[in-house]
């Protein structure tokens, strides 16, 4: 991957989630940073210039609005997503106040994912003033 | 003195007096009967002929009607239709005319008073006595009526009571029944009457009848649950009370029963149950819908993935079958060109990734549906039919088989702890304490939940097994809300439950408590409000004992 990549932080507690969906973008031309921890999540998103931001919902120990908010805290031009395996139980007023751009279900999807990251990157390069 | 119809005595004494003509007025009844009006109350009306009579008679509340002149024509007509219902009549006759008197007796007249030098004393007198006895009479027709409304309200209310009830005499013959014990016993409810209420209610050789009882040792029994044989042979549950019946002696003359049809109450007990399954299911389903969804995830994107990795082999072999060619024909020319377009290609897909990352992708996507696979084992094992059977089980199995999957649905917000000590091999049924240590770790859960809620903060529940003397104790203790002891009172109470109508039957607790207690154990709760709770099951290692068994 090129310096010039887009650098893409995916957050799943479970490493086979990571992996596949690594598989699935791996011609999409991201750079693509992976974080099965808060802990983790925070270290890419203070060393690296991190643009898009696609974590999962319920994990052992956090959730993904927690990681989201985090996100948007350091670094607040990410473009944020969130998968979850239960959409319908996401609070949307949450959704909402910390800017997500898409809320995508699991299974996923590999089309409407990429559409989905793809359309993030585009709004996020296009709109500085994004929240 | 006169009798109303609400039984009050009106103290207005309504006298008629037929006159006999004016000559005698003077010295006649009028004079010795205002004399008796002195004494009370007492209205007198005069009337000269027969028809002025009945009018007064027939239409007005008349207490005594006297008749100065009954060979008058007419008056033995008059004394005939008053003598069934009416007033009483006193007839006036002459002195020493005994064959007047007599006539008058026998038309109808209840006394009879010569006009002689007592006239004036005698009438009074036997008007009183007239009065009276009018008063009485009216008094028992009155009270007559009122039991006899009495009795057939009694019976309207023991007919139409909503419990079947029936009276048995010494020997067992039924003397009542209303009609709900008709319609219990399956036989309309005036056949029953005489019949030997043994029909129904068999008396067991070993004489054990509640019924049998009462009649024999004059016993009462209160919410009994016996079985009955309907009158098509269907054996229904009933509960029964009985009560011995006494004469006015106080000697047993035999028993009155008041019984229910409890098969539907069990049935709808048995749907609570069934209901109360189905919601820890539910719970469960939705936590092991949780556990599969990732694997199903990552396989499902890691088979697509596959599928172009694939593609990408198909293509590089084609250029190695184009290149085979080209060597074969000995070209060696085309052969490198081909070489060229092969590397290229390679180069293209990534061959060295795609071929390892294949490898991975199968092997993460065999893990996966291994996972998913032994999920479904647990499901299976925790799922598995009851053969209702008490057998030597390996008690921490059965306490981990049911942790683990448990610990699919709470895994987002709970710690699970276990400390299992040795036990040997416990007599139980398998399933029944697999659901009740369900029960106990769902009821952990939510009250975690309750406790918590959506903050994220991590409950904790420690799951303990070890052996005290000749008992097997299984702990469940949790970090939730707790309870205070007002709660740790009705816990176990069928239907008690502190959630929210619609989302608890109140009948976990209850159902755990039933198991245990079928298999001869205890189950104890201490909790304290706001800090968590801890359950405490204890079993026979060999089984229930004689007294653990169920009421009948």
């Amino acid at each position: 991957m090129s310096d010039a990549a887009p650098v893409l932080l995916i957050v799943d507690d479970e490493e086979q989630i990571l992996n596949a969906l690594r598989r699935c973008l791996r011609r999409e031309g991201f750079g693509i940073l992976t974080a099965q921890t808060p802990h983790e999540a925070r270290k890419w998103l203070l060393e690296r210039e991190v643009r898009v931001v696609l974590s999962d919902h319920k994990m052992p120990n956090s959730s993904g609005l927690e990681i989201l908010a985090m996100a948007r805290e350091l670094r607040p031009r990410t473009a944020r997503l969130l998968i979850s395996g239960w959409p319908e139980q996401v609070p949307a007023d949450r959704l909402a106040s910390l800017g997500v751009r898409a809320l995508l279900p699991k299974p996923w999807d590999d089309h409407e994912l990429k559409a989905a990251l793809r359309s993030a990157l585009e709004a996020g390069s296009a709109g500085p003033g994004d929240r | 003195m006169a009798v109303d119809e609400s039984g009050a005595i009106a103290s207005v004494v309504r006298v008629g007096i037929w006159l006999a003509g004016e000559a005698r007025e003077g010295a006649g009844s009028l004079a010795a009967l205002r004399e008796l009006g002195r004494q009370g109350e007492v209205e007198l009306e005069l009337v000269r002929d027969v028809r002025g009579a009945r009018d007064l008679a027939e239409g007005g509340e008349l207490d005594l009607l006297v008749i100065e002149d009954p060979g008058a024509p007419g008056a033995a007509g008059l004394l005939a239709a008053l003598r069934e219902a009416g007033p009483a009549c006193i007839a006036v006759t002459a002195a020493g005319d005994d064959a007047a008197a007599l006539a008058a007796f026998r038309a109808g007249a209840r006394n009879c008073v010569s006009s002689g030098p007592a006239f004036s004393a005698e009438l009074p007198r036997a008007a009183i006595a007239e009065l009276r006895r009018h008063r009485q009479a009216r008094e028992s027709a009155w009270l007559a009526q009122r039991i006899g409304r009495l009795q057939r309200y009694d019976e309207n209310i023991l007919q139409h009571l909503n419990a079947a009830l029936l009276a048995v005499d010494l020997h067992g013959r039924i003397t009542f029944a209303n009609a709900s014990a008709g319609s219990v016993l399956g036989a309309a409810g005036d056949e029953l009457e005489g019949r030997p209420v043994w029909d129904w209610f068999g008396e067991d050789g070993d004489g054990s009848s509640c019924l049998a009882r009462t009649l024999r040792e004059g016993v009462r029994f209160r919410g009994a649950e016996i079985e009955m044989r309907r009158s098509d042979g269907a054996a229904v549950p009933v509960g029964i009370s009985c009560a011995p019946l006494l004469d006015d002696a106080g000697v047993q003359e035999g028993a009155v029963a008041v019984f229910q049809d409890l098969s539907e109450i069990g049935q709808l007990r048995e749907q609570l149950l069934q209901s109360e399954k189905m919601a820890s299911i539910g719970q469960l389903a939705a936590g092991v819908a949780h556990e599969i969804n990732n694997p199903v995830g990552f396989i499902h994107a890691n088979l697509y993935q596959m599928s172009e990795y694939i593609g990408d082999i198909e293509v590089l072999w084609s250029r190695v079958d184009e290149l085979g060619k080209a060597v074969e024909s000995g070209d060696l020319e085309i052969a490198r060109a081909r070489m060229a377009a092969l590397r290229d290609a390679a180069a293209e897909v990534d061959v060295d990734f795609v071929l390892r990352d294949l490898g991975k992708a199968v092997r993460e996507s065999q893990e996966g549906s291994e996972r998913i696979r032994h999920i479904v084992q647990d499901l299976r094992d925790f799922a598995r039919q009851d053969s209702g059977e008490l057998a030597p089980a390996d008690l921490n199995g059965c306490v981990d088989s049911t942790a683990s999957i448990a610990w699919t649905m709470m895994k987002h917000s709970v710690v699970l702890e276990k400390a299992y000590g040795d036990l040997p091999q416990v007599r139980c049924n398998a399933m029944q304490l697999k659901q009740m240590v369900m029960n106990l770790l769902v009821n952990a859960c939510q009250a975690i939940q309750a406790r918590h809620g959506d903050s994220g903060e991590l409950g904790r529940i420690v799951v303990r097994t070890r052996r005290d003397g000749d008992d097997a104790v299984v702990e469940i203790e949790d970090s939730g809300v707790g309870f205070g002891p007002e709660i740790a009172e009705r816990l176990f109470d069928p239907f008690f439950t502190t959630k929210e109508v619609g989302e608890g039957t109140g009948l976990g607790l209850s159902t755990s408590y039933n198991i245990v207690r079928r298999h001869g154990g205890s189950l104890r709760a201490e909790g304290r409000p706001g800090e968590g709770a801890c359950f405490t099951l204890r079993l026979p290692i060999c089984g229930p004992g004689v007294e653990a068994q169920e009421r009948p």
